[in-house]
């Protein structure tokens, strides 16, 4: 029998699979110039396939979770496909039991099935990541051209997009540790691609390592789960239809539930770049641009907030989680808006612009109420918009002007780069939230969903969220107005190949910008979006199972909204006001104010994270690197020489018994029977 | 019986001076005729003391034994006078110390000590033989060889 979904599900990560195999052993010799076309084709049928999912999901969970439908409404929808058993291990769970007890529960199997989930969380991540892959894809065609590693640029493309596809889609922890990591390899070897560049390769190497520090944690947090649970599957640790949920086993200990949604926050951390472990992503813009677009903002670094969203029914239970994952949030979506404030690199500016909108999604989800990952997930949906439209603005840019990136250099390119210009200026506007663009919907839920909650935590990350939404507005404009505004600047090299962009990367570009104007207007006018995700069962048992009726504060969405909107045209002001026509002395003079409080180098330095890092860090573990290699060079390799040696020395203290004369020889042979005689009559 | 043991010491005793006069002679001489004669000289006196004591137990074996040492010996001087003659040959010397290359590598070679110089030798009277006969002719070859004697 056809089963549409699970044709679907299957096709969509196996096209990439396929191209990636076709580019990688034919892109070389036979494809080079053409290495575009499996990728381009592959995501394309994947992102139709996607959206036909999409589409299917919706009709099917409104089958089945319909008005009338009761406990399967509560339930939400899902569908698993089962490809086939990696591997059981029979009864390696038992419970209390050590090897001659009596177990207290019946023996469970280690089962690891490769399975692929449908639900609506993973069918809206699927469309996300293929559509924004899509278009990155085509806009690669005209930035990657000319560029001697053009087949290895898609051939990790389409791994990449096989590597998410499957991270959203699989139903046990097991494969999505391992798909998590494929993600990060990509990562390590996109942000490395021109490795012939020691920063590039330094930052691929830095986001591998900072990376294992939350991966690490993951791995902890599985094992805890299996220890706990005694199962990886989604099902049996999430809940669904038919499934346990961690409410219903009951004998669940709290602090145990709380030290698995620590680690896994840690994890999320590592791969979201959330403080602690943001020091990465800055640094990966190394990278070429529609890399830093697909997978350092609009899908890769996502992969944490989807974690903790499809991680929500552990992290209901869990109040200090909660409070954890929002603070870090919180704090992190403040400190990334206060450091992109100064930074001059275009693209670093983008970058810190990701890390704290990533900390708004986390803000969102640290609520832990159906409002907040709703708000959560709809800010990561119509983030990858508009801040992959940023990026592949910047790129466009930097295809200009012969790689200047710097804003202090650029100036005056609207006229000179006139698509680039409006979409850039559309990809702002989203982020700054302002109505009716994307961001202005979906981070007012964010803010709404913070807001009304009780606890005075929240309270402080309401102002905290509502202060980054300035700060926000207010470094997108000025990145915006230095660039695109003012007497016009171009650097000498860049003067004479200005151009704008070719067809294959504005296209694009206009696309993502007409999303970035209606993706959010329209699921938040309808409330598709909030409806469909409801269904995802993970969230569907986690609201069920927060049943305890939570106080909410009275906040009202025009209350918010008009907030978010008025602080928001502040900061854009603020921008216009200083980088909008030249008042140079204005802003010399408040950064000198700035400079002279410290405030202004701290947040130029980046809070001096990396100098932090390298004195606590680095600098112990080099220390600890050269102590080891002192004891191997010295106490290791010393007794292996001195094995050596020992037979050396007493061939030099024998050597002088043979001196070759006869008669020495003699009187040994007389020496040694005299001893023998002795011996024997002795 | 007391008076065999008594015969057998007497026996034993040369036999051990023999040897004993054999080993010092071999370790202290350096010229290798002297050498390979000191041997023969130890050989002997093993000879001595077992003729004695198989004919003190009454038993032929000592004596049998004996016998095959003898012709041994005489391969052995044939052999060894051989290669004394090769050395010899080769160096012009029957100075043992000339032959020191199976010493190691880094062992120092082995030079002549100093003596002390021998009080000049006054020349004494000493008897002579009238020369008689015709002078024999001696050979190129012969002078060769014994340029050194």
């Amino acid at each position: 029998m056809f089963d549409p979904i699970k044709t679907l599900l299957i096709l969509i990560p196996s096209l990439p699979l396929a191209a990636t195999l076709l580019t990688a052993l034919l892109g070389k010799r036979v494809l080079r110039g053409r290495s575009h076309l499996p990728a381009v084709l592959a995501v394309a049928v994947s992102c139709l396939a996607s959206l036909v999912l999409l589409f299917q999901m919706h009709v099917e969970a409104d089958r089945a979770t319909g008005p009338g439908n009761g406990e399967a409404e509560r339930a939400g929808y899902e569908r698993v496909v089962t490809l086939w058993n990696w591997s059981t291990v029979e009864g390696a769970y038992r419970l209390g039991g050590r090897p001659g007890e009596t177990p207290i529960a019946q023996p469970r199997d280690f089962r690891i099935d490769v399975a692929l989930r449908a639900d609506p969380l993973t069918a809206v991540m699927l469309a996300t990541v293929t559509f924004v892959s899509l278009l990155v894809t085509v806009y690669s065609i005209g930035y990657m051209r000319s560029d001697p590693g053009y087949w290895r640029f898609f051939t990790y493309i389409s791994l990449f997009v096989f590597s998410m596809t499957m991270l959203v889609s699989v139903n046990n922890f097991i494969l999505l540790y391992v798909f998590w990591e494929a993600v990060g390899l990509c990562s390590y070897l996109l942000i490395g691609f021109w490795f012939q560049k020691p920063e590039a390769a330094a930052a691929g190497k830095k986001a591998f390592l900072v990376n294992r520090v939350g991966d690490f944690g993951l791995a902890l947090g599985i094992f805890l789960i299996w220890t706990v649970f005694g199962s990886l599957d989604f099902h049996d640790v999430l809940g669904g239809p038919g499934g346990q949920t961690v409410h219903d086993t009951g004998h669940v200990p709290g602090a145990a539930i709380t030290a698995i949604c620590l680690l896994l926050f840690l994890g999320a951390c590592g791969k979201s770049a959330q403080f602690p472990l943001h020091v990465w992503l800055p640094d990966a813009m190394e990278g070429p641009t529609p890399v830093s677009a697909l997978i350092h903002a609009a899908t890769m670094v996502t992969a944490g907030v989807y974690l903790v969203a499809r991680c929500m029914p552990l992290f209901v239970a869990s109040v200090d989680a909660q409070h954890v994952v929002a603070a870090v949030g919180g704090l992190t979506a403040l400190m990334a808006a206060l450091i992109a404030v100064t930074q001059t690199d275009l693209k670093r500016i983008l970058a810190y612009s990701t890390i704290s909108q990533l900390g708004y999604m986390f803000l969102a989800l640290g609520t832990a109420t159906a409002a907040g990952v709703t708000a959560g997930m709809f800010h990561l949906f119509t983030h990858a918009f508009f801040k992959a439209l940023l990026f592949l603005g910047a790129g466009s840019v930097m295809h200009a002007t012969a790689g200047v990136i710097d804003v202090r250099r650029l100036g005056g390119l609207r006229r000179r780069l006139p698509t680039t210009n409006w979409t850039f200026l559309f990809g702002c506007l989203a982020l700054a939230g302002i109505l009716p663009w994307a961001g202005f919907w979906s981070k007012d839920l964010v803010l709404l969903a913070v807001g009304r909650q009780t606890a005075p935590l929240f309270g402080v990350l309401y102002v905290v969220a509502t202060l980054t939404a300035f700060l926000t507005a207010f470094y997108a404009f000025r990145a915006y107005f230095l660039t695109f505004y003012g007497t016009s600047k171009l650097p000498p090299e860049a003067e004479e190949k200005l151009h704008e962009s070719p067809r294959v990367m504005t296209v694009p570009l206009v696309m993502l910008a007409a999303c970035a104007l209606v993706v959010g207007a329209f699921f938040e006018l309808t409330h598709l979006f909030e409806d469909f995700l409801e269904r995802t069962p993970s969230l569907a048992s986690a609201s069920a199972a927060s049943g305890r009726v939570v106080p909410e504060a009275t906040l009202s969405q025009t209350t918010v909204a008009l907030t978010s909107t008025l602080v928001a045209l502040a900061g854009l002001a603020l921008a216009a006001l200083l980088y909008l026509g030249s008042r140079e002395q204005l802003v010399r003079r408040l950064s000198d104010v700035m400079d002279r409080l410290g405030l202004y180098r701290l947040s130029h330095n980046k809070f001096f994270f990396d100098e932090i890092y390298y004195g606590l860090v680095v600098a112990p573990l080099k220390g600890l690197a050269r102590l080891c290699n002192l004891i191997d060079r010295v106490l290791i390799d010393g007794l292996v020489n001195l094995c050596g040696r020992l037979p050396v020395w007493d061939g030099a203290m024998l050597r002088p018994l043979q001196n070759g004369m006869t008669q020495f020889y003699a009187l040994g042979m007389v020496l040694g029977i005299m001893v023998l005689i002795a011996v024997l009559l002795l | 019986m007391h008076h065999e043991l008594a015969f057998l010491h007497n026996y034993l005793i040369v036999g051990a001076m023999l040897f004993g006069i054999g080993a010092v002679g071999f370790l202290a001489r350096r010229n290798m005729i002297v050498m390979f004669l000191s041997a023969e000289l130890m050989l002997q006196g093993v000879s001595l003391s077992l003729v004695a004591l198989g004919r003190f137990h009454n038993d032929f074996s000592g004596q049998v034994l004996v016998v095959f040492i003898i012709a041994v010996a005489a391969c052995e001087a044939a052999v060894a006078l051989a290669l004394v003659l090769a050395l010899f040959r080769r160096s012009g010397k029957l100075d043992i110390a000339v032959w020191h290359a199976l010493r190691e590598d880094n062992q120092p070679a082995f030079e002549e000590p100093d003596l002390p110089e021998l009080p000049a030798e006054t020349p004494g009277d000493w008897p002579r033989l009238t020369p008689a006969g015709v002078q024999p002719e001696i050979s190129p070859e012969d002078t060769e060889y014994r340029r050194d004697v």
